[in-house]
């Protein structure tokens, strides 16, 4: 049984709130990934995990303990540090022995435990080397060993990934994903690439501000993001957002935005009846941004653009246009070449359109 | 040439005729080029190091007359009475238990004052900067503090003993207590020394090892033990060098506070030189014992220079 619970956690450092009455479990043997912004108070939540801080309100539990006051060694927990903090005096043999040796497991099973991690990973060969005749993501794996041999029951990992070259990283991604799989353990992984955290976690934590904006599985936080923060960091290239104002149009409530209309769904017209005459900001993926010529016939609003800049991705292409001094980005497909300047009519695909309230930027249903 | 070599040399012909003068000197001697610019280095080595060298190895081949005179060629006669004599041996012992008294214990203090100078605390670097003071204390006025601490009558020192029921003690004249002493002092000198480059040792330390360390299960003496100490131990190993070698060459605080008695009990190989040389006028003897210590601190830092190559491994 090892979930771990932060229970209205706050940690300060002076004056700075770095986890703001944060509160979230982490499911037994889940793979939990904790995603924000650099500075956004995940690392700091993963230290008070880890015992490396002390929460100033609010408890950790770990299984069912209280841990607050447990020292770090006492946690039977596993960090995996961005820059790996290998011992450069030790070779990799006992690197990964170290949290073995200091819990004084006998010798022969020491020995068999680090070889078992080693022949899972790939390091059998390399026992004898000291991390600094190692390349990078040799040593990023002695560090996932090191934390493997002592069957830990809750893994931390601290960007683990960031100082891989791009291939390597999402080599390494699937590697852990499938590590996790074999080991059965819980993970907290935090990152700050959004990437990572929608292709690796089981369910995503989103913390902005030393706050928790949401949780849920990859799918809900793409699709249901609960507020402004959340839509605009999770996605890529990122959601557009359009400031409006809801009227009514012969008898059918439309949002204005500048010279854009969006006409809106029967359900969605019911769920903003209230907000009638205020102002409202939709949000629309790229994906959902159509040019006229893909619309359905007779369909209606649409924006007048300019084509600014096309980036082609070889299947599909994320064309960025101007429509007064808004920027709209479309991912669109590579069929149809598009040049700087070229003006056209977009549609929106009126039906995975979001609404947020401007003031307290929250989803609105 | 082509034209807009000729323009711009026309334009700039003193530029032109020294570019082509230290285009020669590079083609013809690069040797002679280096030696313009160590010119003023060497100058300065070849007066006040390498001919004094030079000057004494030369001396010891020639005793001294009772006016200080240079006397008759010897040849290796002299070097082999001075070093096989009683007095030389007993300068060598007296440095080496001088230098026993004054590295492991300034190493253990000044390690010890850097690891609590080495927390996060308010107010740190004001400590930092009390336990590092002694390199700006003279020699001269350490030995006159420390003069003061061991006064037989008025000292801090007899102090405390008499206040513990102890009988006084004479330090600077006790047979068994004059070294011990002078090296409380020299401890006390070059302790500012070893604290400012084991602290620095220190912060070379990533704060994530430690914090594995911590995670990985190890107590506070296991992460000192397995971490901090290996880690540091190419800055120990330099204290414990430069250590060595400034305890060799310890002259101040043993003229002022002991002379070198009670009857040579604190005679370095040093102070047994200016003696030979200053008060005995014997430049051969004297001579002879400065290149003995020369080839002493020359070995010590051969093998310094040869570890400070095996610490680059560690990065």
């Amino acid at each position: 049984m090892s979930r771990v619970v932060f229970d209205h956690v706050t940690k300060r450092f002076g004056d700075v709130v770095a986890v703001d009455d944060l509160s979230l479990e982490v499911h037994d043997k889940e793979f939990l990934v904790v995603l924000g912004p650099s500075g956004c108070g995940k690392s700091t939540a993963l230290r008070l995990v880890a015992g490396l801080e002390e929460p100033a309100e609010g408890n950790i539990i770990i299984g069912d303990r209280i841990v607050n006051n447990v020292e770090a060694k006492n946690r039977n927990v596993a960090m995996v540090f961005q820059n790996y903090a290998l011992f450069p005096h030790m070779s990799v043999y006992d690197n990964m022995a170290f949290g073995l040796r200091m819990r004084r497991i006998p010798r022969r099973e020491r020995d068999q435990k680090v070889l078992d991690a080693a022949r899972m990973l790939g390091l059998q060969d390399l026992l004898r080397r000291r991390p600094g005749e190692l390349s990078g993501g040799q040593r990023q794996r002695v560090a996932l060993g090191r934390a493997i041999v002592r069957n830990p029951s809750v893994f931390l990992m601290d960007e683990p990934l960031s100082n891989l070259d791009a291939k390597l990283r999402v080599q390494t991604r699937r590697e852990l994903v499938k590590l996790h799989r074999q080991l059965e353990t819980t993970v907290i992984f935090v990152t700050h690439d959004q990437v990572e955290a929608m292709t690796m976690g089981a369910r995503i934590a989103i913390i902005h501000e030393g706050a928790l904006q949401q949780v849920g599985d990859p799918q809900e936080v793409y699709r249901h993001p609960v507020n402004l923060f959340v839509a605009s960091f999770i996605g890529s290239p990122a959601m557009n957002f359009f400031h409006c104002e809801l009227r009514l149009h012969d008898g059918q409530p439309i949002a204005y935005s500048g010279g854009a209309r969006f006409p809106l769904t029967e359900g969605q017209a019911r769920s903003l009846a209230a907000l009638r005459g205020q102002q409202v900001i939709i949000g629309v993926r790229p994906e959902h941004i159509l040019p006229d010529w893909e619309a359905e016939e007779g369909s209606e609003g649409g924006l007048n653009v300019v084509v600014d800049t096309v980036e082609s991705m070889g299947h599909e292409q994320h064309v960025t246009f101007s429509a007064g001094d808004t920027t709209i980005v479309a991912r669109l497909d590579a069929a149809r070449s598009l040049r700087d300047g070229e003006r056209l009519r977009l549609m929106i695909d009126q039906a995975h359109v979001h609404f947020f309230d401007p003031d307290s930027g929250q989803r609105v249903e | 040439m082509d034209a807009t070599d000729a323009t711009a040399n026309q334009r700039l012909p003193l530029i032109a005729v020294a570019n082509r003068l230290l285009q020669r000197l590079r083609g013809v001697n690069r040797l002679g080029f280096a030696l313009i610019f160590l010119a003023p280095s060497l100058v300065i080595f070849s007066a006040f190091v390498f001919y004094p060298l030079m000057k004494a190895v030369y001396l010891g081949f020639y005793e001294t007359d009772n006016f200080g005179n240079q006397g008759d060629f010897v040849a290796v006669d002299q070097y082999r009475t001075v070093l096989s004599s009683e007095a030389f041996r007993h300068s060598l012992w007296v440095t080496f238990l001088f230098a026993l008294y004054t590295v492991p214990p300034g190493i253990l203090l000044g390690l010890a004052l850097a690891l609590l100078a080495n927390q996060k605390l308010p107010g740190i670097s004001i400590f930092r900067i009390m336990f590092s003071s002694t390199v700006a204390t003279s020699v001269a006025v350490a030995s006159l503090m420390w003069l003061t601490l061991l006064n037989p009558s008025v000292g801090l020192l007899n102090y405390f003993l008499v206040e513990a029921g102890q009988p006084r003690i004479d330090w600077l004249n006790d047979l068994d207590w004059a070294l011990p002493a002078v090296s409380a002092t020299t401890v006390w000198l070059n302790l500012g020394l070893a604290f400012i480059v084991i602290l620095a040792g220190l912060q070379t330390i990533p704060e994530e090892l430690y914090e594995s360390a911590r995670v990985e299960g190890a107590s506070d003496w296991s992460v000192f033990w397995h971490v901090t100490l290996p880690l540091l131990s190419p800055t120990l190993f330099f204290v414990s060098v430069v250590g060595t070698i400034l305890a060799f060459q310890s002259f101040g605080q043993i003229h002022i506070l002991t002379r070198g008695g009670p009857l040579d009990a604190t005679t370095v190989i040093v102070y047994s030189i200016w003696q030979d040389a200053f008060q005995r006028f014997d430049y051969g003897v004297a001579s002879v014992q400065a290149v003995a210590l020369f080839l002493l601190v020359l070995g010590l830092t051969v093998i310094q220079l040869r570890f400070v190559e095996r610490r680059v491994f560690y990065q």
